[in-house]
């Protein structure tokens, strides 16, 4: 995004910029939409959320008596005959990252005003998503199968598969809404809604391409989030 | 009437009923007594603050109450009288705090020379352990709780052996001989509490909790349940015996032990295999 | 920082003589040169059908009546379960029909009614709809439609926590905490489907607060009117957005603990559940921590407070000041209190569970934090009462319940200086001194705001002037009955009786408390019953009250200057009002009134010794 002109106020880089636009009327963040803003403030809570289930994990993880399974067992996959530790679990973060790739590249055609281009790139970002779902509803499946089920666990303590189906499923249903509103919006872009402006259903503000980049703040965001189970779950 | 004089009345009365209250602490029976000086040390700095604050209100509702054309003060802020009032309230919280975090530093210290007590709640009841001639309290598991094993003792640890089982809700404890509380519940959070001897602390399930203090004299007390633990909870009371030395031993002596409760079973079993025995003999 | 915005000021004023034709003749053009707007005028959809305009309504100021209509509901409700628990504790033989069961169903559900669904709900949702888009200058919230969803949501969660009442096995009576185990297990009344709706229901309120707390602080940060800085916000203002903030961070706590309760107890999971024995039974549950729920739950319930306080202490600095004639003692000083007041709330959980059994030396860290609050509150109450100083104080209803506030506030805030120091804390917890304190502190003060704000706002919202002799009338009962149920109830818990007991018994110490326990019980139906004369008194308005015309408290802040009373949607006319002050300006020496509304630039009162703000 180009730099905003604020009439009658000149932007500052640094600290003291911050400091001048908090002192300023009418806005604290120059130049920023208002659903942009929504967005991240909506993030920060979302990041409280997502912190207190990584806290509760740690903590549960730590109190538990009975031993903890080894992750790389439990996310072995049988690949040619030969177990593959994280194997499934590679490829998806693979997926998932791109999928952030191709809609940072969504948002800069969109303020390019590039409709193609930037239609079919939400509708990429949509794919992988559903991919991301689509193997981690497999490996759902897997463990369902081995015996791991909420409440018990046949390879050690029972907290493993509470927490495990309890943080990846509410990542999950984060990635699944974040993939509906990729299609709607990927059909709204190619439709031209933003270019002619055309209301949505939720807000009786003008269609914009700033619109791609608010949805992309949150698919990044379920991105990083991503990277954080990851660790947790996969690694530890 | 004005205004005022209510409130003043309601400030006035505050302190009057502190002063005359026929409500007040129990009868302290333990070394907690440092509580309750800390008690009222913030009763004399937070009600002192409390007074002024309120007289201060109700003189300036008397003295500036609505005139037409009173000249108000239009100052925003006086940087000095609000570094004072900062610094003021700033030494009243610390005078208030450090006789505080010393006392609690008493309090998650126990001394060497307590004597353990294993508290066991459940819903909605009390029973205790106290070690045998060891001094040593056995391990225990939830799950080995049975009619054999009431208190759920590790079979396999030595030191259970001769733990004493008082298998009621009451129990006696000998005067100025500090007592360590452990507590451990089976089911659900509960609260072992004897106002008199001020201090208490949760039972977990799942974990042993424990607080200590010295009963100082004698008599019976209650205990009462704490933490709210079901429909029960109001019911859930016990009792405690402050004791001599003397009439403490004598009754330690007439408790059973736990290995007097495997040797009595074993006795009990014995006895009904012998007489099933002779009921078939009879019966052949 | 206030050198930088010199500067960008002096940068700016060259192109200022075409921006301010319009703002009204004025001698000197640059003196009251204010920025052009930065974003353009917000589009409003205007309702038009009856469900448009009234039901599924996108005014901001529509569902703040909504929600202040739904909260108080919900809150009657809480002041009848709060009678059949006064009936039981100080009269139990006319109270047969009562068990234990219901009492403890009662006592949870009055807790968790009054903490979330009336007070969250009436702060933050009615009067932050109703009065941010007013007091900043904006034509609504920032999102009218998500805004609308969140009264609903709340509604919803609202009607599936009534639905509790009539579900098999009844309400929850878990106490409000929720604590884990005793909350799912047999043993606590309504622990099938009674917790289960509680937990549901919590969600639901989370998720539609989060939709309104983000309507809430947008317009705060990024829709303010021309000139209005943060500095220049009522204190209503900031009181409200540090409480939404606090609520923003604070509510994910209670919405994961909701969703790992509801998974224990619907699935068979294990996090807070450890290896249980019940009725001789080993349970399916084991390994999980107790504990891990206590500290999620105060992680959200000590900023609850403090969500519930915040806005109380803005709302009382805006109607001290006006109702003094005097500016709010050091503005400032106000706004830094509740900034840091709202920060450190987040540190200071864990002094709810000083005897819970976690680590003993955690205590000295969260006592310590929690005697650092006292100091900004301090200041707070040092700051009203030297408002009061040297002002012009009209007795009214508004400020009688004001001052009501102070005494009340101070008083809770002391005991709460006992709860807080751990040693102190240790023989009172879990007693009625502390029942005494949070009712003091949190239940009587704010509600002192409320029933202070709704005489005070009441004018803007319907037009009319409510009836000054009933509102006296309601105040004294309210404040001298509240004060003598919960001063008194302080000295149940120096006994040692401790709290959620559905029977003393007759233990020698609390025989003493009988009496007691009678008068408190009196005076809680009386202030109970005394609480609808307002609701007569705004019926009998409604129909023949006084018109109140424009501004009748001659307030400074924009709420009082729109184009009509009671606003219309879009709040000021064909023109978003400009403002050249802060909200206090009152009895400024040298002006001809004894106050200067916000939007008065200063070429109007040139000869005023205004302070610069």
């Amino acid at each position: 995004m180009s730099d905003p002109k604020i009439e009658g106020l000149e932007l500052k880089p640094g600290f003291k910029g911050m400091a001048s636009d908090t002192a300023s009327d009418q806005t604290m963040f120059k130049g920023v939409h208002w659903g942009k803003a929504m967005m991240w403030i909506f993030l920060l809570s979302d990041t409280f959320v997502f912190s207190c289930f990584l806290i509760a994990y740690m903590k549960g993880r730590g109190s538990t008596p009975v031993e903890w399974p080894n992750p790389s067992e439990v996310f072995a996959l049988d690949a040619f005959g030969v177990p593959v530790p994280l194997l499934l679990i590679a490829i998806m973060t693979f997926v998932l990252i791109t999928s952030s790739g191709t809609m940072a590249l969504a948002v800069k055609y969109g303020y390019e005003k590039n409709r193609k281009m930037c239609g079919w790139l939400v509708l990429a970002t949509a794919m992988g998503g559903l991919t991301f779902v689509g193997m981690q509803a497999f490996e759902w499946s897997k463990l369902i199968h081995e015996g791991v089920r909420p409440w018990e666990n046949p390879f050690g303590a029972a907290q493993f598969g509470s927490f495990f189906f309890m943080i990846t499923g509410f990542h999950g249903t984060h990635v699944s809404i974040g993939v509906i509103f990729l299609f709607i919006y990927s059909y709204k872009v190619f439709a031209g809604h933003y270019d002619t402006g055309k209301r949505g259903w939720f807000t009786t503000m003008k269609g914009d391409y700033v619109e791609i980049e608010i949805l992309g703040l949150y698919w990044h965001f379920v991105d990083l989030v991503w990277v954080f189970i990851f660790a947790f779950f996969y690694l530890w | 009437m004005h205004a005022g004089f209510i409130f003043l009345a309601v400030i006035v009365g505050s302190v009057l009923f502190h002063i005359f209250t026929p409500w007040y602490w129990t009868d302290i029976a333990s070394n907690w007594g440092a509580m309750d000086d800390t008690i009222t040390l913030t009763f004399w700095v937070g009600g002192g603050v409390f007074v002024a604050v309120c007289l201060f209100m109700v003189y300036c509702v008397f003295k500036f109450s609505y005139k037409e054309g009173r000249k108000v003060e239009y100052k925003p802020e006086d940087k000095k009288l609000e570094k004072i009032l900062t610094w003021a309230t700033t030494i009243g919280v610390v005078a208030l705090l450090a006789p505080g975090l010393v006392v609690w530093n008493q309090y998650v210290n126990v001394p060497k020379n307590a004597i353990e007590i294993d508290v066991m709640a459940w819903q909605w009841g009390w029973q205790y352990r106290l070690p045998g001639k060891d001094g040593k309290l056995g391990n225990t598991k939830i799950v080995n709780i049975n009619e054999d094993n009431p208190f759920g003792i590790i079979l396999e640890d030595p030191n259970g052996n001769d733990d004493v089982l008082i298998q009621s809700d009451v129990i006696n404890l000998k005067t100025n001989r500090p007592v360590k509380i452990l507590l451990r519940s089976v089911d659900v959070l509960h609260n072992w509490y004897v106002p008199q001897f001020r201090a208490k602390m949760d039972a977990i399930p799942g974990v042993i909790t424990y607080y200590w203090f010295e009963p100082n004299k004698t008599g019976e007390y209650e205990v009462l349940c704490a933490e709210y633990c079901g429909v029960g909870h109001y019911a859930m009371r016990g009792g405690v015996n402050v004791q001599s030395e003397e009439d403490y031993e004598k009754w330690l002596q007439e408790q059973e032990t736990f290995s007097d409760l495997i040797a009595k079973q074993k006795k009990l079993e014995l006895e009904t295999e012998k007489l099933a025995k002779k009921i078939n003999l009879n019966i052949e | 920082m206030s050198e930088e915005y010199e500067n960008n000021k002096s940068s700016y004023q060259a192109q200022s003589s075409e921006t301010i034709s319009g703002d009204g003749a004025s001698s000197a053009p640059d003196m009251d040169y204010v920025r052009p707007a930065e974003i353009g005028e917000q589009d409003l959809y205007h309702g038009h059908s009856f469900i448009t305009k009234w039901i599924f309504c996108q005014d901001a100021k529509v569902i703040g009546v909504q929600y202040f209509l739904t909260a108080v509901f919900t809150g009657i409700v809480g002041l009848i379960l709060s009678w059949l628990m006064r009936l039981q504790l100080g009269f139990p033989e006319l109270a047969g029909f009562m068990t234990a069961e219901h009492y403890y169903q009662f006592v949870t559900m009055h807790g968790m009614i009054m903490v979330v669904y009336f007070l969250t709900a009436l702060f933050l949702g009615g009067f932050g709809n109703y009065l941010i888009p007013l007091m900043v200058g904006a034509r609504d919230m920032v999102f009218p439609y998500v805004n609308m969803i969140s009264f609903w949501m709340f509604f919803i969660a609202v009607a599936v926590l009534m639905a509790s009442f009539f579900v098999p096995g009844g309400p929850t009576g878990s106490g409000w905490t929720l604590y884990p185990p005793q909350a799912i297990l047999e043993g606590t009344p309504g622990s099938g489907a009674g917790i289960l709706l509680m937990l549901i229901s919590l969600s639901l309120f989370v998720i539609g607060f989060t939709m309104g707390g983000l309507n809430y602080l947008i317009t705060v940060l990024q829709a303010r009117t021309r000139g209005m800085t943060l500095m220049r916000m009522p204190l209503t203002v900031w009181g409200i957005f540090t409480a939404t903030v606090l609520a923003m961070l604070a509510f994910p706590a209670l919405l994961v603990s909701s969703i790992m309760m509801t998974l224990d107890k619907v699935l068979g999971t294990s996090f807070f559940m450890p290896t249980i024995l019940k009725a001789g039974e080993v349970l399916e549950y084991g390994g999980g921590s107790p504990i891990l729920f206590q500290h999620l739950f105060w992680f959200f319930g000590h900023p609850e407070v403090y969500i519930v306080a915040l806005p109380a202490f803005g709302i009382v600095s805006d109607l001290i000041s006006v109702h003094s004639r005097k500016n709010i003692f050091g503005y400032r000083m106000m706004v830094w209190a509740i900034v840091g007041i709202g920060a450190l709330s987040f540190f200071v959980w864990a002094h709810h569970m000083y005897v819970s059994g976690m680590n003993p030396w955690f205590g000295f860290f969260f006592a310590t934090t929690t005697l650092i609050i006292a100091v900004p509150t301090a200041m707070k109450v040092y700051n009203w009462i030297l408002t009061l100083w040297r002002g012009n104080i009209r007795m009214n209803t508004v400020m009688l319940w004001c001052l009501g506030f102070i005494v009340t506030f101070v008083n809770g805030g002391i005991t709460g200086i006992f709860l807080g120091n751990v040693t102190v804390d240790v023989p009172l917890s879990d007693t009625y001194f502390v029942i005494a304190h949070f009712h003091m502190v949190m239940g009587i003060a704010p509600l002192m705001v409320i029933m202070g704000a709704v005489y005070h706002w009441f004018p803007l919202v319907a037009g009319r002037m409510l009836d000054e002799k009933l509102g006296k009338w309601h105040f004294w009962i309210t404040f001298l009955g509240a004060y003598s149920i919960y001063f008194p109830m302080h000295y149940l818990g120096f006994i040692g009786v401790p709290r959620r007991y559905f029977e003393m018994y007759d233990s020698p110490y609390m025989t003493s408390a009988v009496g007691m326990n009678e008068f408190i019980s009196l005076a809680a139906f009386i202030v109970g019953a005394a609480q609808f004369i307002l609701i007569y008194n705004i019926i009998k308005t409604l129909k023949v009250g006084k018109p109140a015309g424009k501004n009748p408290w001659k307030a400074n802040s924009l709420e009082w200057h729109t184009s009509t009373v009671p606003p219309e949607h879009g709040n000021f006319g064909d023109r978003l009002p400009v403002v050249h002050r802060w909200a206090y300006d009152y009895s400024v020496p040298g002006a001809n009134d004894d106050f200067i509304p916000q939007t008065t630039p200063p070429s109007e009162v040139i000869n005023t010794e205004v302070e610069k703000t």
